[in-house]
C-alpha cells in the first residue's frame, strides 16, 4: 500500500497499450472540435488577504496565487508577505514558477523567487505541491540564492468543515535558511514556525470573509537577533480578512 | 455575494411570476403542453436562435428551436425518407445530433466527427430514413445542450399499430442553470467539488462517534480520507445552480398531463439532463416499464426507475381515479427535483414527496469486488492484490474478472483504478439501494426478440472510464479525446466492448450509430440500448455489430465529462 506516493503508480509490464485498437487510424483534421479537453484557463486565489493586530502592532498580510495553463502545464505566480509596525516580514516575496503534474494529487513547481525589503535575495526555486492523504494541502519548496545560500519553506493546511459553509482552516508554515541575513533579521537554521487558525464563512464558493488567530515563533539565530533588537520571539496576532478566488 | 436560498433554485418560479418580468418571454408559458407545437415529418424546418427566458426570476438567454425551449417534439415515421433543414441564427457554431438513431455517419451531427458543425447564418440539411421506432431525442452536440437545445423525437411505426394507451406524453427531464455553461465547466476545473454542498461535516463525525463508537466512525472515513475522495461526490453539478425541469417547467410551473380515471397513460421519459441522473416515481401508481432507448422490453412493474442523460424509458400507468398524481423526479444527489402532475384537469396537484436522504457511497463503489470492511482501494498507488483474500469476495459466485489497465492509467490524469470490478447488474445504484421501493435495475431489462446479431463476438475491446475528480479531468484509459487515437471496429464484425468504471461516479456511455447490446455477467444478451450507465467500480460488457461505416462518437453523456475528454472517436472501416 503506497497511497501517499507523490509519484504516479508503477506501470505493470502487462499493462494494455491504449492505442492498440487504433490499427493505424488517426483523426481526420475536420474542423468543428471545440478541443475543450485542452482548455487553457486562468485562476487566481487569495487564501489570505487580511488586516492584523497583535503584539507587534497593526498591519496587513497576504498569501495570493494565480496560474494559467492546461492540465499538463501551468505558469504559476505566488506571493506572500506581512507588514506590521516593524520592517517587512522576512518571508515577504514573490515567485514565478512552471507547474506540471507529477501524479493525480501532486504537482512540481520550478522557477524563481524574489524577496522584497532589505536584505532581499533572488533564488532559484524547486518544489512540490499537492494533496496528501487525509486531505492535507502541502507545499514544500527548496531555494538556491544567487550567492549560493539555501532556503526552504514548508506550508501545510487542513480544513475542518463545521458546516459546508463555515470552515476552519488550520495552517502551519516554517522557513529554514543556510546562512544568516542581517538585513532581514534572519539567523541560520530553523527561522520560524507559524501556526494559524482561520474560520471563514463561504457566502459563495468564491468569497468568504474570515477571522483568525496566528501564533508565530522564531528560533535559533533569528530568535537571538529579535531578542537583541528588543522584539518578541513569539508573536501573536488576530486577523480579519477575505478569502476569495476566481 | 448574496447567499442564495436553495429553495429558489430548486423550485424555480411559476409561470405567472415569469410573465411579470418586463421583456422576458417566460419559457414556462411556452412549455405548457397545449401551447407547444409538434412537428411532423417528412420535411421539417428548424431555426436555432437565442431567446430570453427566466426560470429563476432572472433574465437569461437560452438556445431555442423555432422559438421553443425545450425544442419542439418531432414526430417521424419509420421507413419514410426525411429531410430536416436546420438554420443557425446564433452568433456561434452549433449542431443537432439525433440521439439513438441509426443513420448515415455524415448525418449524425457531431462537430469534428460527422461534419464541421453549422456555422452562424448557415443551414445544414439532414437527410435520413428512420429504420427504427420508439422514443428518442435530439440535442446540440455542443455546450448549447445546457442552454436548452434538446427536444423529444418520436418515430412511429410504418404501419399504424393498436394504441398501447388512451393517452401519450413525452416527459423530458432536464437541468437549467443561470450560469454560462463554460463558467460551470471552469468552476469544476478549478474546484472539482464546486457544486457539492453536502460534503461530510464535523457534526456527521460526532453523530457517527455517538452511534458507532470512535473506532468505527474513523474506519468508515479511512478509505475516503486516504484516497482523498468524497463519499458524497454523487454529481458534479447540483441544485446549488440547477433548476430541474420537466418538459421545460420548473417544479413550481408544474407540467401537467391530463389523465382521467380508468385511462391507461403512456409516458415517454427522456433523460435530457446535462449532468443529472433522475430517479422517477409516481407515488400511488405502479410503473410498467415496456421500452428503453426505443426498444421494447418484457414488461416489468416497478415503483421507481433511474434515468441517465441520454437514456429513455417508456412507462405505462393506469389511472385508478380522478385524482392528481405527482410525477416526482429527484436528482441522484438528492439536492433537488423536477416535478409534474397527472390529473383529470389542469390546476390540480398532489402532495410532493421530500427528496430522499442521500447515503454515502459504499466500499463497493470504490473497490468493486474487493470491497470488504477495512480494506483499501487501489487508488493512486499500488496495491498488492495477491495478499487479498479472494475467497471472501462478494458477487454472484462467478469468478472475479481482473481488469486490464492501460499503461496510460498510471499517470496524473487518473486518481483511482479498480483491479477487480463488480459485475452485478441488479444494483439499482447509488442512493437507490434498499429504499423500500421496487426500483428498476438493468437486470430487469429484457429486450423482446433477443439480439440483432447472434454471432458470438470475434474479439473484445476493453476500455476503462477514468478520471481525476480533484482536477476535473475525465478520460478513457487515462487519455483524453484529443490525445487519443480512434478505436477501429472492422466493418461488419461482431465484437464485445468491455467497460470498466475506474471512478466513483456513474457514467452514461453513448455509442453513436450502432446499438449497444448489454450483456449479462455471463456474456449473454440482456438488453439493446444506445446509452448504458456504468456504475462506480462496475464492469459491464455489450455486443456491437459494426455495420455502420464511417466515423462515430463514443462518449460519456454527462456533458462536462465529455467536454473534459471522456470521449473517443470510433472508426468503422
Amino acid at each position: 500500500m503506497d497511497m501517499g506516493s507523490v509519484r504516479s503508480g508503477h506501470v505493470p509490464p502487462d499493462a494494455r497499450d491504449p492505442n492498440a485498437y487504433a490499427d493505424g487510424f488517426t483523426y481526420t483534421n475536420m474542423p468543428g472540435f471545440e478541443g475543450s479537453d485542452r482548455i487553457k484557463f486562468a485562476t487566481a486565489r487569495a487564501d489570505e488577504f487580511e488586516v492584523l493586530s497583535g503584539n507587534q502592532g497593526e498591519g496587513f498580510a497576504w498569501s495570493v496565487q494565480a496560474n494559467y495553463g492546461d492540465d499538463h502545464n501551468k505558469a504559476w505566480f505566488r506571493t506572500q508577505g506581512l507588514k506590521d509596525s516593524g520592517p517587512w516580514d522576512p518571508t515577504t516575496d514573490a515567485e514565478i514558477l512552471w507547474w506540471r503534474p507529477l501524479s493525480a494529487f501532486w504537482g512540481m513547481q520550478m522557477g524563481l523567487r524574489q524577496d522584497f525589503g532589505p536584505g532581499s535575495h533572488t533564488y532559484l526555486a524547486a518544489g512540490i505541491e499537492g494533496l496528501a492523504p487525509y486531505w492535507l494541502e502541502l507545499e514544500a519548496t527548496a531555494y538556491v540564492g544567487e550567492d549560493g545560500r539555501l532556503a526552504a519553506r514548508l506550508k501545510g493546511s487542513y480544513d475542518i468543515l463545521f458546516t459546508n459553509r463555515l470552515i476552519l482552516t488550520t495552517s502551519l508554515e516554517t522557513n529554514l535558511y543556510s546562512r544568516p541575513e542581517s538585513g532581514r533579521g534572519l539567523g541560520s537554521g530553523l527561522g520560524n514556525i507559524e501556526a494559524g487558525l482561520r474560520a471563514r464563512y463561504e457566502l459563495t464558493r468564491k468569497f468568504a470573509p474570515y477571522v483568525g488567530y496566528v501564533l508565530e515563533r522564531s528560533f535559533l539565530g533569528t530568535a537571538d537577533r529579535r531578542r537583541v533588537a528588543g522584539e518578541p520571539v513569539t508573536e501573536h496576532r488576530f486577523v480579519v480578512g477575505i478569502r476569495m478566488w476566481r | 455575494m448574496v447567499p442564495f436560498t436553495r429553495r429558489t433554485f430548486v423550485q424555480g418560479i411559476s409561470a405567472a411570476t415569469a410573465a411579470g418580468i418586463a421583456g422576458v418571454r417566460p419559457a414556462s408559458l411556452f412549455a405548457q403542453g397545449h401551447h407547444r407545437a409538434e412537428l411532423h415529418g417528412p420535411d421539417i424546418d428548424l431555426q436555432i436562435d437565442s431567446m430570453p427566458v427566466s426560470y429563476t426570476g432572472r433574465k437569461r438567454v437560452a438556445t431555442a428551436v423555432n422559438g421553443q425551449v425545450p425544442a419542439p417534439l418531432v414526430r417521424l415515421r419509420e421507413g419514410e425518407p426525411t429531410t430536416v433543414r436546420v438554420a443557425n441564427r446564433l452568433r456561434e457554431s452549433t449542431s443537432i445530433h439525433w440521439h439513438g438513431l441509426v443513420l448515415p455517419a455524415e448525418m449524425d451531427g457531431v462537430p469534428g466527427i460527422s461534419f464541421p458543425g453549422i456555422e452562424p447564418g448557415k443551414a445544414f440539411t439532414y437527410r435520413f430514413t428512420p429504420r427504427q421506432t420508439g422514443t428518442y431525442w435530439y440535442h446540440a452536440h455542443t455546450l448549447h445542450e445546457q442552454t436548452g437545445l434538446y427536444g423529444p423525437l418520436i418515430i412511429e411505426p410504418k404501419a399504424p399499430q393498436p394504441g398501447r394507451a388512451d393517452r401519450e406524453y413525452a416527459v423530458l427531464l432536464s437541468d437549467w442553470t443561470d450560469e454560462d455553461p463554460l463558467q460551470v465547466f471552469l468552476n469544476l476545473k478549478k474546484m472539482g467539488g464546486y457544486y457539492n454542498h453536502q460534503r461530510p461535516e464535523a457534526s456527521d463525525y460526532f453523530k457517527d462517534v455517538s452511534q458507532l463508537g470512535i473506532a468505527r466512525a474513523m474506519a468508515r472515513r479511512q478509505m475516503w480520507n486516504r484516497s482523498r475522495m468524497i463519499p458524497t461526490d454523487f454529481s458534479d453539478v447540483s441544485a446549488s445552480t440547477y433548476t430541474y425541469l420537466m418538459n421545460g417547467q420548473s417544479p413550481t410551473g408544474n407540467w401537467t398531463g391530463i389523465a382521467r380515471a380508468g385511462e391507461r397513460v403512456h409516458l415517454r421519459f427522456i433523460g435530457a439532463g446535462t449532468a443529472t441522473f433522475f430517479d422517477v416515481r409516481i407515488p400511488g401508481l405502479k410503473l410498467t416499464v415496456v421500452n428503453t432507448d426505443g426498444q421494447d422490453v418484457e414488461a416489468v412493474e416497478v415503483d421507481e426507475f433511474r434515468i441517465g442523460p441520454g437514456e429513455t424509458y417508456d412507462v405505462l400507468v393506469q389511472m385508478p381515479n380522478d385524482e392528481a398524481y405527482t410525477i416526482f423526479a429527484q436528482a441522484l444527489d438528492r439536492s433537488g427535483f423536477a416535478r409534474g402532475t397527472l390529473s383529470p384537469r389542469a390546476g390540480m396537484q398532489a402532495a410532493i414527496p421530500k427528496p430522499d436522504t442521500p447515503h454515502w457511497l459504499t466500499d463497493a463503489d470504490m473497490m468493486g469486488m474487493m470491497a470488504k470492511p477495512d480494506d483499501m482501494a487501489s487508488t493512486e498507488g499500488s496495491m498488492d492484490m495477491s495478499s487479498m483474500d479472494m475467497s471472501s469476495m462478494e458477487g454472484s459466485g462467478s469468478q472475479p474478472k481482473k481488469a486490464r489497465h492501460a499503461r496510460t492509467e498510471y499517470g496524473p490524469a487518473v486518481d483511482m483504478r479498480v483491479d477487480y470490478p463488480r459485475t452485478n447488474l441488479d444494483d439499482p445504484g447509488v442512493n437507490l439501494r434498499d429504499n423500500g421501493r421496487r426500483v428498476l435495475t438493468y437486470a430487469d431489462l429484457r429486450t423482446i426478440g433477443g439480439p440483432l446479431d447472434r454471432r458470438s463476438p470475434s474479439r473484445e475491446i476493453e476500455l476503462h472510464l477514468t478520471g481525476n475528480m480533484d482536477r476535473f479531468e475525465w478520460s478513457i484509459d487515462g487519455v483524453k479525446l484529443t490525445e487519443a487515437k480512434p478505436i477501429h471496429f472492422r466493418a461488419n464484425e461482431r465484437l464485445r466492448v468491455i467497460l470498466v468504471n475506474d471512478t466513483t461516479m456513474t457514467h452514461p456511455m453513448h455509442l453513436h450509430g450502432m446499438w449497444s447490446e448489454l450483456e449479462t455477467e455471463q456474456g449473454e444478451f440482456q438488453a439493446r440500448k444506445h446509452t448504458i450507465a456504468v456504475q462506480p467500480a462496475q464492469r459491464i460488457s455489450f455486443g456491437v455489430t459494426a455495420d455502420a461505416l464511417g466515423r462515430w462518437a463514443f462518449h460519456c453523456h454527462l456533458l462536462y465529462h465529455m467536454a473534459a475528454g471522456m470521449f473517443r472517436e470510433v472508426v468503422v472501416a
